[in-house]
């Protein structure tokens, strides 16, 4: 239905990708304006090295309008879209100010401790010792990110549990949750959100700790199930 | 998916593809002569010329004889050719005889299936265009359409050309056949035909024009901007050979901002264009809150920046939406609910 709304307005069918980014139900703006590009790097390539597909969404990008970008996204280096995303989903109540404050503690401590091991490390180990924070946070990410999740099928008055592969935001998202809500829970009272979440986000980098765990235990039931698989019908 | 934001096109009502016919032909050319014999009249009287009497000038001539205070503009005395004031229909479609002319009259939508017939009849054109060279061994053209240049006819448009009403799948099906035709290696043959359906969109940065610079009493080139975000509106003058200085309301950002994400919204166009030491800004903000306030500098700041720019760097800050005017507005609250979204509390009894 929305490429049909989106076809009697008159929009080319090249601008017309199956949606990725799906606005909840509506949104302000006309069907036929594009994400913005914020990246600077993006725009200094020239015109040569950009292959087919690159060189033609440039083109609808001349003739289509752009949305405004939101004011989380900027083209400096220290705005990461998954560092907003997590920020977000920290937030409560709106309390955006609160939620930024305690990421770049995260941060903070995660460097603080990375440097502290760096300087206790011997001279040959040294190199090995990530301490850049943004890059140990997407890897930890990573590593948290489920492969495969589990789904409710009735089939005959009974619910199953069926092994059902995963689009990569659900991935994103479910990670991200695991995070917030262990460090939320399983910590003693007086510990601050930022030491906690710290210590968490070093151990998925390392593979362990409880998140990966908890990972592991949902690969191992999916594996479990294996039998019902044949019940997925998408 | 409901769209909250239409254009004039998708509201403006198809009035050629109501229903049959309510004025005969004949009903037509009378007005149309006595139209033109009011139009002499009307030169006569005003003492110009009959021959060389325009559109215009009889829209002023009316407007003088007869002035009218009303509020609507289509409700005034108005003289305008026949055409336009009835709006073009389809007309009887069968002879004295009750015999219909076209062959698909009694599919109801005559004028769609035969456009898809005619537009099928091409595309098997096309194909058997492209067996014959292919039983010569030639080679294939393989030109590779502009698509981003042009779009297809929407459907009030389409309507219009065919003087009948169309449903939304109908339309669908028409245009789906059209990107197969237009698919083929060998469409170039039927691009006469491909083209009464497509139409030219032009480049989205010519819509608007950039202001050249000021210069104030020293001699320093200055440019202002405004800008708009929910309820807050800025005005920003950028001024050239600055240290980097951004003044909000005859306060420093530092003290009116002081959130981190608002100060980088606000350097994020220089940022962008690489020129952060090298402006200074003054600006003045009201209505809002803190984000909307940072959000609306930001914009009357791209905009002021404009000027001061090459028209390529323009174009990338519009692709970065830097330039766009965000209109996402706090949804209203309906009745029967308890916010915009959130609904009452669910009590089974």
């Amino acid at each position: 239905p929305c490429r049909d709304t989106a076809r009697a307005l008159g929009h080319s069918p090249a601008s017309l990708v199956p949606c990725r980014i799906m606005p909840v139900r509506w949104s302000r703006y006309n069907p036929s304006y594009l994400e913005p590009e914020v990246k600077k790097e993006s725009y200094e390539k020239p015109l040569e090295e950009l292959s087919e597909e690159e060189r033609e969404q440039m083109e609808l990008k001349t003739v289509r309008p752009i949305k405004a970008a939101p004011p989380t996204l900027s083209s400096s280096v220290f705005s990461d879209p998954m560092i907003s995303k997590f920020t977000n989903m920290m937030m409560k109540s709106g309390n955006k100010v609160l939620a930024r404050s305690l990421m770049s503690q995260t941060l903070e401590a995660i460097k603080r401790k990375q440097l502290e091991k760096y300087h206790k490390a011997p001279e040959n180990e040294k190199e090995t010792i990530e301490c850049n924070p943004y890059v140990i946070f997407h890897q930890a990410l990573k590593n948290c990110q489920p492969i495969i999740g589990l789904s409710n099928i009735t089939r005959g008055g009974k619910t199953y549990q069926v092994p059902v592969p995963l689009t990569d935001n659900r991935k994103r998202f479910l990670a991200m949750k695991w995070l917030i809500t262990e460090c939320r829970e399983n910590k003693h009272r007086r510990t601050m959100m930022p030491e906690k979440l710290s210590q968490e986000l070093l151990l998925a980098f390392n593979n362990e700790g409880p998140v990966i765990k908890k990972k592991h235990v949902l690969h191992k039931m999916a594996e479990a199930n294996r039998a019902y698989a044949h019940f997925r019908w998408w | 998916l409901r769209l909250i934001c239409t254009t004039t096109a998708v509201q403006r009502k198809n009035a050629g593809a109501s229903g049959p016919e309510k004025y005969t032909e004949a009903f037509i050319k009378k007005q149309i002569e006595e139209f033109n014999l009011g139009k002499r009249h009307l030169a006569n009287m005003m003492g110009e010329d009959p021959e060389t009497f325009t559109q215009e000038d009889i829209d002023r001539a009316i407007a003088y004889l007869f002035p009218s205070g009303l509020f609507d503009k289509q409700a005034r005395p108005m003289m305008k050719h026949p055409t336009e004031v009835f709006p073009e229909q389809r007309k009887i479609q069968w002879g004295e005889d009750g015999r219909p002319f076209h062959f698909l009259f009694y599919t109801g939508k005559q004028s769609y299936y035969s456009l898809m017939h005619e537009t099928y009849e091409k595309f098997l054109n096309v194909q058997k265009h492209q067996d014959q060279l292919i039983a010569q061994d030639l080679p294939l053209q393989k030109e590779k359409r502009n698509l981003a240049g042009s779009r297809w006819l929407s459907k009030i448009e389409l309507e219009e050309m065919l003087l009948e009403k169309l449903s939304d799948d109908d339309y669908s099906r028409f245009i789906q056949l059209l990107e197969k035709l237009v698919a083929l290696p060998c469409a170039d043959i039927e691009e006469n035909y491909i083209r009464k359906f497509s139409k030219e969109v032009p480049v989205q940065l010519q819509k608007v024009v950039i202001e050249p610079l000021q210069y104030d009493e020293q001699g320093v080139a200055f440019s202002t901007g405004e800008g708009k975000r929910k309820t807050a509106r800025a005005t920003a003058v950028v001024y050239d050979n600055g240290t980097g200085k951004i003044t909000v309301n005859g306060t420093d950002i530092l003290h009116y901002f002081p959130v981190l994400q608002d100060r980088e919204q606000l350097l994020f166009p220089f940022q962008f264009l690489g020129r952060i030491g090298k402006h200074d800004m003054v600006c003045t903000v009201s209505g809002g809150g803190r984000s909307a306030q940072a959000g609306a500098i930001r914009l009357a700041s791209a905009k002021a920046l404009r000027s001061f720019v090459t028209e390529k760097e323009v174009e990338f800050m519009r692709q970065a939406g830097l330039l766009t005017v965000d209109p996402r507005v706090k949804e209203r609250k309906k009745p029967g609910q308890e916010g915009p979204r959130r609904k009452f509390t669910w009590k089974k009894r």
